[in-house]
């Protein structure tokens, strides 16, 4: 598919958003847009959206990839992407005030109403799983492709051992009525998993391990594929329990941990549902073996957990997996500095899209759905398909044949609609922050390789 | 307030008047069946009502051999040292509940009303005392010498209990005073309207996530070892400190004027009125001191822990109120054994069949009691009212 300069895209944002002192760096010369030139007598309006927990609990979280989603379509229109169309953007946010954050029903409501807007030809979101589960339904049956940047519950796109598990019980199937619309950007909890299988056996030398799980689909998901496939590796779990994400203190479990000569301790599920605070009470329980996490245990909140018992330097040495650490890819540079130059204005942290580790993928997701739509309009003859939903089935169809080359590197997807583009980076945290060590890539077969 | 207490029945001549009036423990309708329809069930019965009494009668002992068990079931399955560790956390956890649960004793002794707002209070006054060490410097005090640990707890202690008995008359003030002779739904429905005022206000100040104390690095280190079970300095202090208090406050109603007043009050409140009780301070000082004792909990906590989080109370507080039915609610010694209880079958329970189980098995425990021995451990005998 159409495969972007990097130089066009930055040229065209300090166009387009006059700030040309910041990001004036870029020398790659071209001379015109990827494929505009076929759809200059385009008319018509094309929107896309991003569908984002913006407010409350998740407010640390989903503006990053929203402002970068926004960022994506901003450079397009500056670079005519579209041609003679007029093209929109649309941001929703599916947080309540009565959930303090994402809210699968709201989710639902957002995919339903952008549905009904003809001219919607895309959404990057969600960021959440659960939302996805609410949101997929409606996108399949409106034939809307749904771009994620975030979700990594396996169950969404494929059936996996553990999506039949009374906690997370979801059918794969019962998702799509319609098409298979959904795509995703990040790679799925199963190569996350064994990533983590693999750090916990070969890199922190564990042979047995106890695993917390926090009841939620994500946690729960996450610490039975890991179990899976750390026996596979050879491992021995002394133990497992699954404790309400209200837990206060995990000292009891800690202790049967301790004594069944658990030499590490593996939490599946969020820092809100207590990563850190089982970290403070290894701290006081004086156990000295290393703590492993997903991706929900990797942020600011578990250092200062960790770190509120009476060993206020607990956090040092825990571990977690996470999204890759894009910031260290060489493909990602140039999209920070337009971030940081387009946002400039923003108050911090907002103003710096390496702080949270999902910003990269919004901005690939919009960028590939923008591609998608641009080849339809090229392969008809410049101009939008006669009806809104063969628009929509077209978008879907050449979102299957992206092969793109973004800040996040080679994106292509699986026929499940998953990314081809797996990593994840294990972090460490070091003085109170973290800090990443290795990037770990899984193939098919399920070998995991250093990958940066 | 000790034995008899306000436990409807418990002293029918005094809430007599107001038997009528829903109450959750009401057990006039929770003993056996006298006439059954069938003739099957009626050659039954005698049976059950054997077996009813039987576990009745010997509900205690039943209870505290299930946690002798469950603590030998532990030494078997991890050894001394699970079974010292699981000791600890039980006590250290027991006592918080049982500080808690005396709140919830006391003004159900003697306004028969379930202050929900209770573990809510317990959460606030854990942010009472991150501000006041927070304002004073506590943290720096307390970390600098022996001398000045004293002296911070000597400063966090009283003016966090004060500032939570003030919210608690407050709180007695504004949503029950008005409703004490309302039907008991009205206040128990202000209760949980309270509740969720305080959650609410806490979690837009104080937002979502646990907010650090910073008072866990006062107390540190291990006091002593046994076998391999290393006893700290917090430890010590959260079990010890709770007992002081428990005993202060069993003094307190037994030897002051206050205490009498407390007593007589709940015992029959027209009769206190009619020997010259203030009934309104009375109300006020029992809320007082339960929410005092509440803050005192949450000092502890905070020190133990070093989190408080906008509903930690909800939890804690459910929990604690099953120790104050444990214990026969009402009865203060009651709540203070059934917290120490609790602790021991929700960390026992927990280490033997899994933590999942823990709050399954706690409710489990009030449902039993609820139906067995609705006066709880320390009530009279629930057969003589039957």
């Amino acid at each position: 598919m159409v495969k972007p300069t990097k130089g066009v895209l930055s040229i065209a944002s300090i166009a387009a958003l006059g700030v040309l002192a910041a990001c004036g760096t870029t020398s790659t010369p071209t001379s015109s847009s990827a494929g505009a030139t076929g759809i200059a007598g385009c008319h018509g309006t094309i929107t896309v959206a991003s569908d984002m927990p913006l407010t409350g609990g998740d407010a640390t979280d989903g503006p990053f990839p929203a402002y970068a989603a926004q960022l994506a379509v901003t450079q397009a229109n500056a670079n005519k992407l579209m041609g003679g169309c007029t093209l929109k953007y649309i941001s929703k946010d599916d947080s309540t005030v009565l959930k303090n954050g994402h809210d699968p029903a709201q989710g639902a409501a957002n995919i339903t109403a952008l549905a009904a807007d003809p001219t919607v030809m895309g959404v990057v979101g969600p960021f959440n799983s659960s939302v996805a589960l609410s949101e997929i339904p409606v996108a399949s049956r409106n034939h809307l492709a749904l771009i994620s940047p975030a979700n990594t519950n396996p169950c969404l796109t494929a059936v996996v051992a553990v999506c039949s598990d009374p906690t997370i019980a979801i059918n794969t199937a019962s998702l799509y009525p319609g098409p298979h619309t959904y795509f995703r950007v990040i790679a799925s909890d199963v190569q996350q998993s064994e990533i983590d299988a693999y750090v916990a056996y070969s890199v922190l030398k564990a042979h047995t391990i106890y695993v917390f799980d926090d009841q939620e689909a994500y946690g729960r998901g996450l610490a039975l594929l890991f179990m899976k496939y750390y026996k596979a590796d050879g491992g021995s779990v002394v133990g497992s329990v699954s404790l309400p994400g209200a837990t206060t203190t995990f000292s009891t479990q800690l202790s049967v941990a301790q004594s069944k000569g658990a030499q590490a301790i593996f939490f599946g599920g969020t820092t809100g549902n207590g990563c850190g605070l089982v970290r403070r009470d290894m701290g006081s329980a004086g156990m000295n073996i290393p703590l492993l996490g997903g991706d929900g245990c990797e942020d600011q909140l578990f250092i200062t957990n960790a770190n509120s018992g009476a060993k206020t330097s607990e956090a040092n040495g825990s571990y977690a997996t996470s999204a890759p650490d894009v910031t260290k890819l060489a493909s990602s540079a140039t999209f920070f500095s337009q971030y940081a130059a387009a946002y400039a204005s923003l108050p911090a942290p907002y103003n710096n899209g390496t702080k949270e580790p999902y910003t990269a993928y919004g901005y690939d997701a919009m960028n590939i759905l923008l591609h998608a739509i641009n080849s339809v309009l090229v392969g008809n003859g410049g101009q939008p398909p006669s009806s809104s939903q063969t628009f929509r089935d077209d978008v879907v169809a050449a979102l299957r044949q992206t092969s793109y080359d973004g800040a996040l590197g080679h994106t292509t997807f699986d026929a499940n609609g998953d990314t081809t583009n797996t990593g994840f980076t294990l972090y460490k945290v070091t003085n109170g922050a973290w800090v990443g060590v290795n990037t770990y890539a899984v193939d098919t077969s399920g070998n995991v390789s250093v990958k940066s | 307030m000790s034995d008899q207490s306000g436990t409807p029945g418990a002293a029918p001549g005094g809430t007599g008047g107001r038997t009528g009036a829903v109450t959750l423990v009401d057990q006039g309708n929770l003993g056996p069946r006298t006439s059954e329809g069938s003739s099957f069930f009626g050659a039954v019965t005698p049976i059950f009502r054997f077996l009813y009494s039987l576990i009745s009668k010997n509900f205690g002992a039943l209870l505290l051999a299930l946690i002798v068990l469950s603590i030998f079931g532990t030494f078997l399955q991890g050894g001394a040292t699970l079974m010292g560790n699981q000791i600890k956390n039980a006590l250290v956890l027991g006592a918080i509940y049982a500080l808690v649960a005396i709140g919830y004793t006391m003004v159900y002794g003697i306004i028969e009303l379930i202050n929900f707002a209770h573990g809510d209070v317990f959460t606030v006054s854990g942010f009472y005392a991150i501000f006041i060490a927070n304002t004073l410097h506590l943290n720096s005090l307390a970390t600098s010498s022996f001398g000045g640990l004293l002296l911070a707890l000597a400063i966090v202690f009283p003016l966090s209990m004060i500032a939570a008995g003030l919210t608690g008359m407050a709180i007695e003030f504004v949503a029950y005073r008005r409703l004490r002779d309302a039907p008991r739904l009205a206040p128990l429905i202000t209760a949980i309207g309270v509740s969720f005022l305080i959650e609410g206000v806490m979690l837009v100040r104080e937002g979502p996530d646990y907010v650090t104390t910073g008072q866990a690095s006062w107390i540190n280190g291990t006091a002593f070892t046994i076998g391999k079970v290393a006893v700290g300095y917090t430890d010590l202090f959260v079990v010890g400190t709770a007992l002081l208090l428990m005993f202060a406050l069993g003094a307190f109603v037994q030897r002051t004027r206050l205490g009498k007043a407390m007593r007589s009050t709940a015992q029959d409140r027209t009769a206190a009125l009619l020997c010259g009780i203030d009934i309104n301070r009375t109300i006020s000082a029992t809320f007082f001191i339960g929410s005092a004792l509440a803050a005192a909990a949450a000092v502890i906590y905070s020190i133990n822990y070093g989190d408080v989080k906008w509903n930690i109370g909800f939890r804690l507080g459910i929990i604690a109120f099953t120790a104050a039915v444990l214990g026969g609610i009402g009865n203060i010694v009651g709540a203070g054994v059934g917290g120490f209880l609790i602790g021991l079958i929700y960390v026992f329970g927990g280490s033997l069949i899994g933590g999942a189980w823990s709050e399954a098995l706690i409710f489990a425990i009030l449902v039993l009691i609820l139906t067995f021995r609705p006066v709880g451990l320390f009530g009279v005998e629930v057969t003589t009212r039957a």
